[in-house]
């Protein structure tokens, strides 16, 4: 698709030839700014360019990295972004922590967080797929997910004993790296070779990119979008299992409040697709932008914590980096598309 | 008779009817199952409630007919909130009340603008501009929660006339009433209608993308500073975090006042009987004393019914008309072999 960016001819040549550059070498473009960022503010920040913080910029990145990947998902098939991540995760992190406190032990517990995350993301995609937009399903589901695991918990704290068998995922580091940190780079590799190499994810890219071609060739949205969703839905199962493996307790508020500086994980994953370029009206991009994307943002934050600046600034620049990064891709694919 | 004439009035628009009939539901459930329901003090509170969420629900409804959807109404209801509380203690209410309503408005013009201009899609810009706004309003509020020091100033827009209105009330309905009549009666309010429902056509036609995007979109930002403005001089405090809620319960409002995600479809009475619902539900969900997440998922769920309801009666009305189309070339096929035999 990059090579027809000019078949308008009214675009002017420098124009032409950024858009040329960017959408050819948006990866490496984008590489190297994130090395600049690290660069730029190794120097000027004190402690930041050590292993030990560098380790710890990947280990924050991960969760919202993991939701960042199985969203990817959705974006590139086209269904835009489903709003109900965090209540997701926050049903599963309830169904979680319900099963370990009753000394179900680690796998029943996890299967039957995923298994929910499974349905949960079935039932949304069916709606989808049929045709509902999948802004106001997911919203309407958020409502439902978020009010049922408050109402399953009475919204108080689930807690189970230490030690447990879930420990190991949580707190648990092979060679010095965070079992977190691994879970994120294994799924990050699974979902760029599943993308790249499947027949599966060549329909994700065809269906996002042409909806009407991918239909007249028997690959309709109708079992995709619900294929997506229960691939986005089982990675925010993930995460909450992770985290909850992380606290040894779990409440259904935890990703609204607990972290995350803006009170809105939903929206911080999100970002991570968006940052990192990813077309939101589906076909172009990767979840290693994404995987990239979570890194930078984790990164910014980190060194603004750093630096001692508080939330506002700091939910202030992730927002001025996904804006600024909407209107510049935006503005490069402009003439590439016939109507918004 | 009766039975012609309300398939007649559900026929022409169904939704409507439905929006109707729900509210009417909903409202006479409670009425019957808590006795102090039908109560010009209950009343009060109601039409309180719709001065807020009557505001933002009638801003979305107006996104989704022009075909977009502006998620970042809570943060900018937020926003608003914040800047009224902080500078009311300095420079009295009027004048932070027209400085948030001068920004909320702009806020949505520039939304507006560049979702024309860069020809991107309302949900993508405005799910950042979502973020980059609380990050502003946090900055603002210096991340705490904001305090008027005399709460007396704000009582004037809470004093109660002709039993259930107050001063907050009757802007509002004047509002729903005023853009009722834009939408209806102004070659711009036309517009809007044209770039939502067959957007590629309005614009071969040489109807402009930004104008009717721009008035769009000021309007949802003008509504969303107002219902801020509104909700943190009530309360006397605002939080940089706070409103979220607003945009579920508007969106449940807007569907059930029948717009199509598609655009083109609904208006401002739909939009009034949508809140009214969302409204009767609220309160009545209060009297029970229901958690506020239990709230949200009546909502929700309500949302998807009110989505099923449409997708089925789409389905249905594709149906209806490939069989008159097919019985059309039936009856033609068997003309022209009728006049092809001798």
């Amino acid at each position: 698709m990059s090579t027809t960016v000019n078949s308008k001819g009214s675009t002017s040549t420098l124009q032409a030839k950024v858009l040329t550059l960017v959408n050819e070498n948006g990866l490496k473009i984008f590489l190297a700014v994130v090395a600049l960022v690290f660069i730029g503010f190794a120097v000027t920040t004190h402690n930041y360019l050590t292993l030990f913080n560098i380790k710890t910029i990947i280990r924050d990145a991960a969760l919202v990295g993991i939701m960042g990947i199985g969203l990817t998902f959705v974006t590139l098939s086209g269904n835009f972004f489903l709003l109900s991540m965090k209540e997701t995760a926050a049903l599963c992190i309830i169904t979680f922590a319900t099963g370990m406190s009753h000394d179900y032990g680690f796998i029943l517990s996890l299967v039957a967080s995923v298994a929910v995350a499974m349905v949960s993301g079935g039932l949304q995609g069916l709606l989808i797929g049929r045709g509902g937009n999948p802004i106001v399903v997911t919203l309407g589901a958020a409502g439902i997910l978020y009010g049922i695991a408050s109402w399953w918990s009475d919204n108080l704290v689930i807690s189970f004993r230490r030690p447990n068998d879930a420990e190991w995922l949580g707190t648990g580091s092979v060679l010095g790296i965070p079992n977190i940190t691994i879970t994120f780079i294994v799924i990050a590799i699974v979902a760029e070779l599943v993308l790249r190499k499947t027949s599966f994810g060549r329909e994700v890219y065809l269906i996002g990119a042409n909806r009407a071609a991918g239909k007249a060739t028997g690959h309709e949205n109708r079992s995709m979008a619900i294929k997506v969703c229960i691939i986005a839905s089982v990675c925010c199962a993930i995460v909450a299992v992770a985290f909850s493996a992380q606290m040894s307790s779990a409440q259904a508020n935890y990703f609204s409040s607990e972290f995350g500086s803006s009170g809105d994980f939903t929206i911080l994953v999100i970002a991570t697709v968006m940052v990192a370029g990813n077309s939101i009206m589906g076909g172009y991009g990767s979840t290693l932008r994404t995987s990239l994307g979570a890194v930078f943002i984790s990164a910014v934050d980190n060194m603004m914590v750093l630096q001692g600046y508080n939330s506002g600034p700091r939910v202030l620049s992730v927002g001025l980096m996904i804006v600024f990064s909407i209107l510049v891709f935006a503005y490069m694919r402009r003439d590439n598309r016939s109507e918004g | 008779m009766t039975s012609f004439n309300l398939k007649k009035i559900t026929s022409k628009d169904p939704d409507l009817a439905f929006a109707i009939l729900l509210s009417a539901l909903v409202f006479m459930f409670f009425s019957l199952s808590e006795p102090l329901f039908f109560n010009i003090n209950t009343g009060f509170a109601i039409m309180e409630r719709f001065a807020v969420l009557g505001l933002v629900g009638l801003a979305l409804t107006l996104c989704i007919i022009a075909g977009e959807i502006d998620l970042s109404i809570g943060s900018n209801a937020a926003l608003s909130a914040v800047i009224v509380v902080r500078l009311t203690d300095s420079i009295g209410a009027t004048n932070a009340i027209l400085i948030a309503l001068a920004v909320a408005t702009s806020i949505g013009l520039i939304q507006g603008f560049f979702i024309a201009y860069l020809k991107v899609r309302a949900i993508v810009l405005t799910v950042g501009t979502l973020m980059l706004l609380r990050g502003i309003t946090l900055f603002a509020a210096d991340e705490k929660t904001v305090m008027l020091t005399d709460f007396d100033i704000p009582d004037f827009i809470q004093e109660k006339m002709f039993y259930i209105f107050s001063p907050t009330s009757f802007l509002v309905l004047g509002l729903f009433v005023l853009v009722a009549l834009f939408m209806r009666y102004t070659k711009y309010g036309r517009e809007v209608y044209a770039i939502g429902g067959a957007r590629k056509e309005a614009v071969a036609a040489g109807v402009s993308l930004k104008r009717p995007m721009m008035i769009v979109f000021a309007i949802s930002g003008l509504c969303a500073g107002i219902g801020g403005a509104i909700i943190g001089l009530r309360s006397g405090t605002a939080q940089p975090l706070g409103l979220q809620y607003l945009l579920l319960a508007a969106t449940v409002a807007a569907f059930i006042g029948g717009v199509s995600i598609l655009g083109g479809k609904g208006g401002v009475f739909g939009a009034f009987v949508g809140v009214l619902t969302v409204n009767f539900l609220n309160t009545g969900l209060v009297f029970n004393v229901t958690p506020a997440y239990i709230a949200q998922m009546y909502l929700g769920t309500l949302l998807l019914i009110v989505i099923l309801f449409q997708n089925m009666s789409k389905v249905y009305e594709d149906k209806q008309r490939r069989q008159l189309k097919l019985a059309d070339t039936d009856s033609f096929r068997k003309r022209l072999m009728q006049t092809l035999k001798p």
